[in-house]
């Protein structure tokens, strides 16, 4: 329950900061040059927003994305290495370096998440805030210690699943999105090429 | 000594197949452990500040932007035209193939997307058609490279975060020598399928080309405002990135509407899944390349190659092959971030112009994604063919063989490169 839950989190979280961060720059690129316009009432009223900080917004939120994502990347086995030499051993020795490699990834990001924590909290007593939005800078680097616990959390869910049922996630390559376009070309391929010979 | 110690150690942990992100953290955090006095403290700030810079930015809105064209219907429309272009030539839709490749690299940053977008379905038409299976996989893998050396590119935003080199003249000098590139594979599949008088197309009308070429404009606009808005300094290349992803999504579902909206969340949620991987290794490598600086190690080996007298002939030589080896073990956006650092202040010093060696960094990335074990493309193009890598392999290798002669040419003809940015008065 609480499992689906985090799952769930981690996706609709990443989803809407890639969508949010997107719109942010384009928003602010577009009233830079909208505010040129010489439009009567419009101009003065665009003029008067200030979309400085829409830069350092959108940097927070792909830092908030690349911490959260990158546990996510964890559980869709995104996160690739190079297993040309693991690949040539007997499976007994490949599973064996299988588990080392998502321990060590465990021990790394745990790591760093207690580096985080010391940080996030010192940033705490400081009242530092970030140069454009005057978010207290705690909170802008919260991110850091949920996301690194998350992957380290990711990481031993993994080694745990591998050890037990063997598996690993891993990314499809054979399974290629937007394949279903195939048909659509057959489909109007005599009439946009003129007939088929 | 040190250095022996920080690649021994990376090179150990990476063989054991970990992510190569984190075999790059662990790298570092033992080396501050057990043998440096650097307080910890700065470096944490490192781990955790290093990637606030908006041009790495880029990055996520490139990929989003792409994922949007693939799935969204403009791939499609390229292919079109191109075919209406070229398709009765000798080489018919295998040389369309690279047009349209061509094409579509001029608004993606990525070349398994390019692949992907294009392969998915000219590859299975090529068969349909009576092309060996291994002609159309050969050509599509290759020139599928073409993602990321015609700009917009992902790995020539990394090059620049990883060297603080300008994407913007990096960009501007992809355009003439992946002009170049597509022509000499071009000119490889009209000259296979001549020799082997492979099937060709009717000559489409005037009014069929023009009427592809209006059904395909929406996407052509895009380089308009990706290439032009940066030359032109209307936008930054983060900003061109953000505003072509706008611009994808307004086109797929809008305008084509071969997308629907309950499909956007989950391209977005893929796009975010890839970024943060990428940014993952930026904020890791980024820590490495802290580190190597801080121990000296770049500019100790630049010292001792000055002091050798060796040729800049011999030292790209020496790159080309060392980035090559890489290819073969480690995807490009990894091999740009570890090695970009340690080269860069050597090239520099045997004053190579930083936007050439970044080009010539690219060409070698493409060449790495189209072989054997790790080439990306390759198990893009394996995945639409369902054919074997070994198989695949044997049928790029008039291609391969035609781009390791091109890198040659990158390589010891700094003016392909150099000459666009200059003429525009970019550098």
């Amino acid at each position: 329950m609480i499992l689906r839950f985090l799952d769930r989190f981690e996706e609709v979280m990443i989803t809407f900061l890639m969508a949010a961060a997107t719109l942010v720059i384009f928003v602010a690129v577009v009233h830079r040059y909208a505010a040129g316009l010489p439009i009567p009432g419009v101009q003065d009223f665009l003029l008067g927003l200030n979309l400085a900080w829409a830069q350092e917004l959108c940097i927070y939120m792909f830092i908030w994305m690349a911490k959260i994502g990158a546990a996510y990347g964890v559980r869709t086995g995104i996160h690739v290495g190079v297993d040309v030499m693991i690949n040539a051993l007997s499976s007994e020795w490949r599973n064996k370096f299988i588990i080392f490699g998502l321990l060590a990834g465990a021990l790394f990001t745990g790591t760093v998440g207690t580096f985080a924590v010391r940080f996030v909290h010192e940033l705490y007593s400081t009242e530092q805030v970030s140069a454009d939005m005057e978010l207290p800078m705690w909170l802008v680097y919260m991110g850091l210690p949920i996301g690194s616990y998350l992957m380290c959390f990711r990481f031993l869910q993994a080694c745990y699943r591998f050890i037990r049922t063997g598996s690993l996630p891993r990314p499809d390559h054979t399974k290629v999105e937007g394949i279903e376009a195939v048909e659509i070309l057959h489909a109007d391929d005599s009439s946009s090429k003129g007939g088929k010979p | 000594m040190t250095t022996a110690f920080i690649f021994g150690l990376l090179i150990s942990l990476m063989l054991t197949g970990m992510p190569i992100s984190i075999a790059l953290g662990l790298t570092v955090l033992t080396f501050l452990f057990t043998m440096t006095q650097v307080p910890i403290e700065s470096v944490a700030l490192k781990l955790f500040t290093g990637i606030e810079k908006f041009e790495i930015m880029a990055i996520p809105f490139f990929i989003l932007a792409g994922n949007f064209l693939t799935h969204g219907g403009v791939a499609r429309r390229m292919i079109a035209f191109a075919t209406a272009c070229v398709g009765h030539l000798h080489g018919g839709l295998g040389l369309a193939g690279v047009l349209a490749c061509a094409l579509f690299a001029a608004v993606s940053g990525s070349s398994p997307a390019t692949v992907v977008a294009i392969g998915s379905i000219l590859l299975p038409a090529m068969i349909a058609q009576g092309f060996p299976k291994r002609f159309g996989a050969g050509v599509i893998t290759t020139s599928g490279a073409l993602g990321i050396l015609i700009p917009p590119s992902i790995v020539m935003v990394m090059y620049a975060v990883a060297t603080n080199t300008s994407v913007g003249q990096l960009f501007i000098a992809g355009v003439i020598p992946g002009i170049a590139l597509a022509t000499m594979l071009g000119v490889v599949t009209w000259y296979r399928a001549w020799k082997n008088d492979y099937p060709r197309l009717p000559r489409a009308s005037f009014l069929i080309v023009l009427r592809t070429f209006k059904d395909s404009l929406w996407g052509l606009l895009l380089i308009v405002i990706v290439i032009g808005g940066i030359y032109t300094g209307m936008f930054t290349p983060t900003e061109a990135a953000a505003m072509s992803a706008v611009y994808a999504f307004f086109v797929s579902v809008f305008v084509y509407k071969d997308m629907t909206l309950k499909q956007v969340p989950k391209v977005l949620l893929d796009s975010a899944n890839m970024s943060a991987m990428l940014l993952y290794i930026i904020t890791n490598a980024i820590l490495f390349s802290f580190l190597m600086t801080h121990e000296n190690i770049p500019q100790a080996m630049a010292q001792w190659m000055i002091d050798q007298n060796l040729s800049v002939i011999l030292f790209l030589l020496g790159c080309n092959i060392l980035l090559l080896l890489a290819g073969n073990v480690m995807e490009p956006s990894s091999i740009t971030l570890i090695m970009a650092p340690i080269l860069f202040p050597i090239a520099i010093k045997l004053g190579i112009d930083p936007v050439h060696f970044g080009i010539m960094m690219v060409v070698n990335m493409e060449v790495g994604m189209c072989h054997p074990p790790v080439g990306l493309n390759l198990y893009v193009a394996s995945g639409i063919t369902h054919m074997g890598i070994t198989e695949l392999t044997v049928a790029v290798w008039p291609w391969l063989l035609t781009m390791l002669v091109f890198l040659v040419i990158v390589t010891y003809w700094p003016p392909l490169s150099l000459w666009l940015p200059r003429a525009l008065g970019m550098m």
